[in-house]
Parts: C-alpha cells; sequence; structure tokens
C-alpha cells in the first residue's frame, strides 16, 4: 500500500454512473429549450421541481458509485482540506458581481488529482460552503452539480504533468482556456435551470410548449439583461486567477500528492 | 430534552415550501411566512446557523423588488388600470421585438407582486430549515454508503476555522520578521502559500491519523454485492435519464414516462439503501427518528393537505385573479393547513426557554 497513490480512480462503472449523470443533468438543466411542444414536461407546473429533488439522488448515486469499494484515506482528507479551503475563498467573491473564487481552485486540484477527485471536489467544496454560510437553498443541487461536472472536466485534460518550462506554460495556457469555457458553460446551465422558477409572466418569461424557436430569443434576452454581466465576470476572474495563482499551486498540490505517496 | 431530528426539520420545510408553491394566494403566503418565522423564533438555537432566516428573508425580499422592477421594465401581464407611462421603446424584429417600458398598470404590477411573494415565500421555507436543522447532525444521518464524502464534509467543516486562524498565525509571524512587501505576487508568496501548504500537510497528517484507526480501509465487501449494487445503481440511473428524455418529448404517452421516472428513482433509492446495509461500519450514539420528529413531518403535510383539499374545493382561491384588481378570497381549509403547520412551536422544546429554566 506504501506506493499507491492517493488518486481515487475512475473505473468503468463510476465513469458510466457519470456518463449517465450528465445525461440526466442535461435534461434537468436545459429542459427549458429542449422540450418539444405537447411533451409531457410543458404540460405541467411541476417539472422544474421535480427535477430539483432528483439532482440530489442523481449527485447521490454518481458519488457512490465513485466511491465504491471504499476511498483512500489520504483523499478524504485532501478532499475535506480541500473543500474546507473552497469553502473560506467562496465569501470573498460573494461581495463584488461576477467576482467567482471558487472555480480555480477546482480546476486547479481536478488537474492535479484526477477526474474523480475533481467531481467529488466540486460536490463536497460548494455543500461544505453552503452548510457554514447556511445557504442552502434551491439552486444548490444545481450548482453542486455543474461545479461537479467542472472538477471532472479538468482531471480528464490531456497531458502529464510536464518538466519542462514550455511544457509547464503550455499547461497553464490549456487550463485558462478550459476555465474560460467551463465558467461561460455553467452560468448558462445554471441560467437555464433557474430560469423558469424566476419569471412566471412578461416577456422574458419560460413559455410552457412554446418550442425552442419561441424560448431561445427570450433567453437571450433573460440572459443579457440578468446574468451575462455574472457570466463573463465569472470567467474572467477564474481564467485570471488560474494564470496568477496557477503555477505555485500546481506545485504546492503536485507536492502534496507526491509526499502522500510515501505516506 | 433533545432538540427535534434536523431531516425532520428538512422535511417540514420542504412540505411547507411545497403548500407554497401549489398556490398564489397572497394571504396563504403571508400565512405560510409567519408560521415558519414563529417556529423559527420559537425553536431555533444559538448556533452561528440559526440566523440564516434572516438573510433568507432579506433574499425574498429582493426576488420581490427584482420581480417588480423587471416587470417596470419588460412589462409583464396587461391591465385597464395605467399607474404611470413610460418611455416605450420597442426593439426590432430580429431581437424577438421585445418592448421596453411602456404603460405600467396596477393589474400588472399586482400580478409581478403575487408572483414574487410566491418565490419569496419558497426561499424563506427554505431559510427555515437551514436556520432549525443543525449541519453536523445533518451529515450524521447520510447515508452509509456516502459515508467517505460525508466524512470529506465533516473535515471541511472542522478544518474551515483552523484555516482562518492560520492566516491570523502566518501573518503575526510575517509581521515580527519585518516583511512589509505589499502587492499580490508577494502576498502570494508570504501568506497564500504558507497556509496552504500548512493546510495540505495536516491534511496529511489527518490521514495518517485516520489511516491507522481503519478509516478509509477497502471495506471487505463480497465483489457479489458490489456487482449487485451498482446493477441496481446503474438500472436506476438509466431509467432516471429514460424517464426524463421521456418526458421532454411528446413520442411517449405520459403515464409511461411518469412511470419509468418513477422505477428509476426507486432502484437508485433501493441501491443507496442496499449499499448502506453492506458497509460494515458502526455508528456512535445513532440518531433515531422519534415520534416527535413524525409529528413535525406531519405538521409540514397538513399544509399540503390543506392546500390540495381546497384546489379539490374551490381552485379558484388558490390562484386569485389579478384583473380585475379585487381583495382575494382567504380559502378556510388551507388557511386551516398551514396553521397547523405552526405544531413544532409546541412540540418542540424551545432552546431559549430550556436555557434560562436551567438553574445557573
Amino acid at each position: 500500500m506504501a506506493a499507491a497513490s492517493p488518486r481515487p480512480v475512475l473505473r468503468l462503472r463510476g465513469g458510466l454512473a457519470v456518463a449517465l449523470a450528465a445525461g440526466f443533468g442535461l435534461v434537468a438543466m436545459g429542459w427549458p429549450l429542449l422540450a418539444e411542444p405537447g411533451g409531457v414536461l410543458t404540460e405541467t407546473t411541476s417539472g422544474p421541481w421535480l427535477f430539483a429533488l432528483l439532482l440530489p439522488l442523481v449527485t447521490a448515486v454518481a458519488l457512490v458509485q465513485l466511491s465504491d469499494g471504499g476511498m483512500d484515506a489520504r483523499a478524504v482528507a485532501m478532499l475535506g482540506v480541500l473543500s474546507a479551503v473552497v469553502a473560506a475563498v467562496r465569501p470573498f467573491g460573494a461581495g463584488a458581481a461576477g467576482v467567482e473564487t471558487v472555480f480555480f481552485l477546482i480546476v486547479l486540484a481536478g488537474r492535479v488529482f484526477g477526474p474523480a477527485f475533481g467531481f467529488i471536489l466540486g460536490n463536497t467544496g460548494l455543500f461544505a460552503s453552503a452548510l457554514l454560510t447556511g445557504g442552502v437553498g434551491p439552486w444548490m443541487p444545481y450548482q453542486m452539480f455543474a461545479s461537479a461536472f467542472v472538477g471532472l472536466g479538468a482531471g480528464l485534460l490531456p497531458g502529464r504533468a510536464p518538466a519542462s518550462r514550455g511544457g509547464r506554460a503550455a499547461e497553464l495556457a490549456m487550463l485558462v482556456a478550459y476555465a474560460l469555457v467551463a465558467s461561460l458553460a455553467y452560468g448558462l446551465m445554471l441560467n437555464m435551470s433557474l430560469w423558469p422558477f424566476v419569471f412566471t409572466q412578461g416577456e422574458l418569461a419560460y413559455v410552457p410548449g412554446a418550442g425552442p424557436g419561441e424560448n431561445l430569443p427570450r433567453l437571450v434576452a433573460y440572459t443579457l439583461a440578468t446574468s451575462l454581466g455574472w457570466d463573463i465576470g465569472r470567467a474572467v476572474t477564474t481564467a485570471v486567477l488560474i494564470a496568477l495563482t496557477g503555477p505555485v499551486l500546481l506545485k504546492v498540490l503536485r507536492r502534496t500528492a507526491r509526499k502522500a505517496r510515501w505516506l | 430534552m433533545r432538540r427535534a431530528h434536523p431531516v425532520a426539520w428538512w422535511g417540514w420545510a420542504l412540505l411547507l415550501a411545497t403548500a407554497a408553491s401549489r398556490t398564489g394566494n397572497p394571504w396563504l403566503l403571508a400565512l405560510i411566512v409567519a408560521v415558519s418565522g414563529l417556529v423559527v423564533t420559537w425553536c431555533r438555537g444559538d448556533e452561528p446557523w440559526s440566523g440564516a432566516y434572516r438573510v433568507f428573508l432579506l433574499i425574498g425580499g429582493t426576488a420581490i423588488a427584482v420581480r417588480m422592477v423587471f416587470y417596470i421594465v419588460f412589462g409583464g401581464a396587461d391591465g385597464a388600470t395605467v399607474l404611470f407611462t413610460l418611455p416605450e421603446v420597442r426593439l426590432p424584429d430580429w431581437a424577438a421585438g421585445f418592448r421596453l417600458g411602456g404603460a405600467v398598470t396596477a393589474e400588472g404590477a399586482l400580478a409581478a407582486a403575487y408572483d414574487g411573494l410566491r418565490l419569496a415565500t419558497l426561499l424563506v421555507c427554505v431559510g427555515a430549515a437551514n436556520a432549525l436543522a443543525s449541519p453536523r447532525r445533518l451529515l450524521r444521518s447520510m447515508p452509509a454508503a456516502l459515508y467517505e464524502v460525508s466524512v470529506a464534509v465533516v473535515v471541511a467543516l472542522s478544518v474551515a476555522p483552523q484555516l482562518v486562524a492560520g492566516v491570523a498565525r502566518i501573518r503575526r509571524a510575517r509581521a515580527l520578521r519585518g516583511t512589509t512587501g505589499r502587492g499580490p505576487a508577494h502576498f502570494m508568496r508570504t501568506v497564500v502559500v504558507p497556509v496552504l501548504h500548512d493546510a495540505l500537510d495536516r491534511s496529511l497528517a489527518l490521514a495518517a491519523a485516520m489511516a491507522s484507526r481503519g478509516y478509509g480501509r477497502a471495506a471487505g465487501i463480497p465483489s457479489r454485492d458490489r456487482r449487485a449494487t451498482s446493477a441496481m445503481l446503474l438500472t436506476g440511473l438509466l431509467g432516471l435519464c429514460a424517464g426524463a428524455y421521456a418526458l421532454l418529448g411528446s413520442a411517449t404517452p405520459a403515464p409511461l414516462a411518469w412511470s419509468v421516472l418513477a422505477l428509476g428513482a426507486a432502484a437508485a433509492v433501493f441501491g443507496i439503501a442496499f449499499a448502506s446495509a453492506r458497509v460494515p461500519h458502526t455508528r456512535y450514539r445513532t440518531d433515531r427518528f422519534s415520534g416527535r420528529d413524525w409529528a413535525v413531518v406531519a405538521s409540514g403535510a397538513a399544509a399540503v393537505a390543506g392546500t390540495v383539499a381546497a384546489a379539490a374545493l374551490d381552485p379558484g382561491a388558490l390562484w386569485p385573479a389579478a384583473n380585475p384588481v379585487s381583495m382575494p378570497p382567504v380559502p378556510p381549509v388551507a388557511a386551516a393547513g398551514i396553521i397547523a403547520a405552526a405544531a413544532p412551536a409546541l412540540l418542540v422544546p424551545s432552546a431559549r426557554t430550556a436555557a434560562a429554566g436551567r438553574p445557573a
């Protein structure tokens, strides 16, 4: 056991569970655009509530399957400490519009410790922060789910730890580009998931059963009016934070991963 | 006497939120806010999270305000009584021809206010659960199959205060050394990196301590059981996915889509329960669900039952029309159900009176 890695392994069954969870999450968040006119979801008003309740179940199933057979104590301790760091830096972003201080940590940790770790850290980090601040709301399942996939994606990026100076620069550039894409996608998905809750009438509201042709312009207008500034701010701050702190933090995290191997 | 179980509080609050989501009647919504406020002021303790209710009240107020501003700028329901008129801009057709500004009517404003109040009430119910349920006790009630993940969250909750202490210690050391450099790069090198190193090294020490006590040991679950668990969990996920996609389209009949979704959810829940039963971890002082906790949940269910009964008797009263402007009626059955949801204030001992009654 001495030389084992603290990285939780993404096995076949875990990968399958995560892929299925992603498929469910796509419906749970994107249903306002995906639902066909005349489909079952457009006939009822309970759709969004149903998904908000089922999403934690799906997340729990994916987590059970990922930690199947027991997780290493080092992975558990590292997850706990990094979740605490996530919870501690999150309030720094809450005051200013669009400043998001969570993702750069999840992306960097996912890169170093692998996709399974990134997925679990996205969940535990936001959950711990919500518990610490008493901020468990209807938005939390969606946030946990989406940030879990941000961490997972960071772990799936290609390439190993680079040894040369050029390799390190290329790795950093790749992480920055990934962070930009991932934070914009995160903003869009969260927007879509909360949209039918927030407005039920008016020109920005989701029209049940109207089809994507009618709803897409409304979603775009809603995004422009409410959250585009936030989304761009989130993408920019995440990218800048990764570019600034990435070299040091990657070194710190890799050193810990190396040390943990000999514990 | 012990406080009520956190799962009971969450069940109560979510049932109350369900009742709120089933009505647009401002009297009922205000009654729900009042009931949750009464129970929170009566039953909450002095823990750090007990102040969450006030924060959620503020968030709810913001939701109403945002809803009103959006109604005024982007329009909504129309009516006959014009309050005032804003300069109107019509966007071109490629921008979907939205209207900005224009007449603000009393009927539209009322409809927007009802809508905002409903969302605010839902948020306030969740805030009540945040204020009442202890997150630490809640984590102890996580299913055993999520044991490692919940241990990680418990570690996070206890490490976070230590991080703050770590920052203070390192800053003091920096000041004693006479380091006065400013700027983000310097801050990074002399504060952030040491704090992070400190925390990560501590996590390794913690991991060693946990490993020596048998935590995180690959538990001896037979591979046959693990395969059975996986099969159940994956079938459940597959069912949930298939059900969700069937709900999107119009090709599948509704009852079939709902039953596939329900079967998937049942398989997933059963899979988690099956996996939990196979985890050979023992618990110190298990947190049992007592009769009083069931009563708390039942009082929340009374509110939902009240709105369901009222919907059967007089559906119009639950969704009062904002056009024309009129005083909405109070459906007595629904109101009685919501008032019954205040029962926890009588059932659960107040933490403050308990503390006051104790001899000093």
